[in-house]
């Protein structure tokens, strides 16, 4: 069996080290991308079985972008074949901005929330959850 | 027609109405005409005197002339009495009244003068008799009708006595010899038809002059009483229009409340005014503001804003008049009033958007000063006192909230501190090995924690800085002379090493002269000025450019230039340059951290000083910053 692609979009450097370091030694392929534009240009190359997506990069809702990009319902999306694509998102939102989001089918097309910081075995479990071993 | 014409009526209607000491136009033109007469009369007496002659020397004529002689001589001697009379009266700036008394006084003489004339000219053969019909005129003009009407009948009177007297050889008839071929005297139908045209002559004249006089002094009368209520609205205007310049002027309490009573206690012509503000129970009306009364008055007493039965009805929305302080039974201290020299107050309630927040109170030493003009104008300062103590009463609510909201972001900044400095010391021993030997990976793993714990110190550090500077005003005030010169070189120095790593050339440029540039500020805060924008200078600025420092001195000011060859400041971010946080996204970009309070601080702290801080900058050409500050001309010693 093949290993699982995990690719983790985040701007921080030390942030991507904290994720990489319990996924990798659960046995998962990771790749990283600093920017949602990164980001979309990977999973077309890499084509990843889980997204970690932080949602504040280079704007505020910069996550949020990308996810909805992935999840578009429309049929002619360029990333219709990733629309299936787990996503988990990570967050600290909830504590800067007080507007409250919830995983939702039409306006949020995630599959979760982390809450920052990460605890490793949360991020695991997760991950475990979607995608398996 | 009411009898308004008399002078004294005139006058004591118009001063009713005004209280200013000056003289009404009537009066005045009382007193001009009291002068008039008496200067007209040297003529009369000088003229009887000359006719005399004339009659007796040139056409011949026989009159009594010594009689004559000794009339004129009497107008001109009792003349001199009024003239020295009127002109002590206008040194002594007499009232009208002596004036009015002044003026019937010389009708009587006259009259006198008049009656003696007729009588030594012929009796009712005199032709001097028509001369009757100037006085009865000039009265009419001086008098009520009914006063100008009883004068003609004396005058109708005193010609048919004589004529009686004559004509029963009562008194002597003393006819100017010549004159008359066929004397007339004895004539009955003659001297009855002369008589009847004379006395219908005589009372017609006194009633049409009157009737004229009257209706001038009318009119006179409308339009003084609208000039005044001109002069008056120009006033009231005028001091509306000092009240709100100068309340809006400023935002300190303090100064809006103590201005609002002594600017409306000049508008209102009255000894004093009050503010009371609601306090913070809303119950007690605490004097904020006095203007003219004494601490005795003051400490009168507590008002209950709830209980005392003037303030509710004031505070219910009302403009409340007191006309008489002892006899009202809104009055809580009435006794203290008395005992003050107040006798009449007016009330009016200073609202908000929440409403009645305070009142505002004059106090006037007689008893019921205030008009219905003077509530309605009282009312309006009020209204617009209202809106400038609530302005400064929210300003001054901000500030409050500003530095209680400072104090706690110090004090919570303070309190992370000590967490943050031993998580450091902490990691510090790992690194160093002292927890025993790590692998590469963990000590990767724990240098970049190191490093995020140092940033977090440093952005702890920076927003304690901004807080105490907006907590801590008497800070703000303990200045003294800095040198500009000495902190900029040594602050560069302390650059030079980072410079030098980055390939950045530093370069300094000062006048020739050993002149400091000297200003008033903190020696910390105009390091940590240059501090912050030398690094960023040095921090934006890619390899192999230039950073450069430059002081001058233009007219009164010293002039610090700051620029680079850095990345420059995107036109978008410029007005957001100094906000707290805010960071360009090409200079997150070519540098991960930074606390976005840098500039910040720096704008923080030249406003403290006084100065001003401008920038110029292109994107990817380099930034200038340009700080100026006025220069210190004094002579205390300088710290370096």
């Amino acid at each position: 069996m093949n290993q699982k692609k995990i690719l983790l979009v985040d701007d921080d450097p030390d942030q991507r080290l904290t994720l990489r370091l319990p996924l990798e030694s659960a046995g998962y392929e990771i790749f990283e991308a600093k920017s949602s534009k990164e980001g979309l240009e990977m999973v077309e190359k890499i084509r990843p079985d889980l997204i970690v997506l932080d949602v504040m990069m280079d704007t505020a809702t910069a996550g949020f972008q990308l996810a909805l990009e992935l999840h578009s319902p429309d049929p002619n999306s360029a990333y219709k074949e990733f629309s299936k694509v787990p996503i988990i998102m990570l967050t600290a939102i909830h504590s800067t901005t007080p507007l409250r989001f919830k995983p939702d089918e039409d306006y949020l097309p995630v599959q979760t929330f982390i809450e920052k910081p990460v605890d490793p075995d949360v991020l695991l479990t997760k991950v475990r959850d979607f995608i398996g071993e | 027609m009411t009898g308004l014409s008399s002078p004294s009526d005139l006058s004591a209607q118009l001063s009713s109405s005004t209280d200013h000491p000056t003289r009404t136009l009537v009066e005045a033109e009382l007193v001009s005409s009291v002068a008039w007469l008496i200067h007209l009369r040297w003529f009369a007496g000088a003229g009887v005197i000359l006719a005399t002659w004339i009659a007796e020397n040139v056409f011949g004529l026989d009159a009594a002339e010594k009689p004559l002689y000794v009339i004129g001589a009497g107008i001109l001697v009792y003349n001199l009495i009024f003239h020295l009379i009127e002109r002590r009266l206008t040194q002594n700036d007499a009232p009208s009244q002596s004036y009015e008394r002044l003026a019937k006084w010389q009708v009587i003489l006259d009259w006198i003068a008049m009656i003696l004339l007729i009588q030594f000219s012929g009796g009712i053969e005199s032709p001097v008799i028509l001369f009757f019909i100037f006085h009865i005129i000039i009265a009419s003009f001086f008098f009520s009708r009914s006063l100008a009407i009883a004068f003609a009948l004396t005058a109708i009177g005193l010609v048919a006595g004589i004529a009686f007297l004559e004509y029963f050889n009562i008194i002597q008839h003393r006819p100017i010899g010549g004159l008359l071929e066929t004397p007339f005297y004895q004539n009955a139908k003659y001297v009855a038809a002369y008589l009847f045209f004379f006395a219908f002559t005589a009372v017609v004249s006194a009633y049409l002059g009157s009737t004229i006089n009257d209706r001038l002094r009318k009119r006179e009368i409308e339009i003084v009483n609208l000039s005044e209520d001109l002069h008056r609205a120009t006033i009231r205007l005028q001091a509306l229009n000092n009240n709100a310049r100068a309340v809006s002027s400023t935002l300190d309490l303090k100064q809006v409340l103590n201005r609002l009573v002594s600017t409306t206690a000049l508008a209102m012509q009255v000894r004093a005014c009050t503010i009371r503000l609601l306090d913070s129970t809303g119950r007690n009306l605490e004097p904020v503001a006095v203007y003219g009364l004494s601490e005795t008055y003051l400490k009168k007493g507590p008002i209950d804003a709830l209980t005392n039965l003037l303030a509710r009805e004031v505070l219910s929305g009302k403009v409340v008049n007191i006309p008489d302080a002892l006899e009202s039974p809104l009055l809580q201290y009435p006794e203290e009033a008395k005992q003050e020299g107040i006798r009449s107050m007016i009330s009016a309630p200073l609202t908000g958007k929440d409403g009645a927040f305070g009142i505002l109170r004059a106090y006037a030493v007689e008893v019921n000063r205030f008009s219905q003009e003077d509530k309605e104008f009282f009312e309006a300062i009020a209204a617009q006192g209202s809106i400038a103590v609530e302005n400064a009463l929210s300003y001054k609510a901000i500030e409050e909230l500003d530095q209680t909201k400072s104090q706690f972001i110090r004090t919570i900044t303070h309190e992370l501190r000590s967490p943050v400095a031993v998580t450091q010391s902490l990691l510090r021993t790992l690194v160093s090995g002292f927890a025993g030997q790590v692998t590469d990976q963990q000590m990767d793993i724990l240098k970049r924690a190191a490093h995020r714990v140092e940033f977090l110190q440093k952005l702890i550090d920076d927003l304690l800085d901004l807080a105490t500077g907006k907590a801590n005003v008497e800070a703000l005030k303990q200045r003294e002379p800095v040198g500009l010169k000495s902190t900029l070189q040594k602050v560069v120095e302390r650059f030079n090493v980072s410079a030098h790593e980055k390939s950045i050339r530093l370069e300094q440029i000062y006048p020739e002269s050993p002149e400091e540039f000297i200003v008033m500020a903190s020696p910390d805060g105009i390091d940590r000025i240059f501090n912050n924008l030398v690094a960023n200078a040095i921090k934006y600025t890619p390899s192999g450019g230039e950073v450069s420092t430059r002081i001058e001195s233009v007219d009164s000011e010293a002039i610090i230039t700051i620029s680079d060859t850095g990345i420059g400041i995107p036109q978008e971010s410029m007005p957001h340059l100094f906000e707290e946080f805010y960071r360009a996204p090409n200079a997150k970009e070519m540098e991960r951290e930074g606390t976005g309070l840098g500039l910040t601080i720096v704008k923080d702290l030249i406003n403290r000083y006084s100065g001003r801080i401008a920038v110029q900058s292109e994107e990817n050409r380099g930034t200038k910053f340009i700080v100026s500050f006025a220069l210190y001309k004094g002579t205390r010693e300088v710290s370096k």
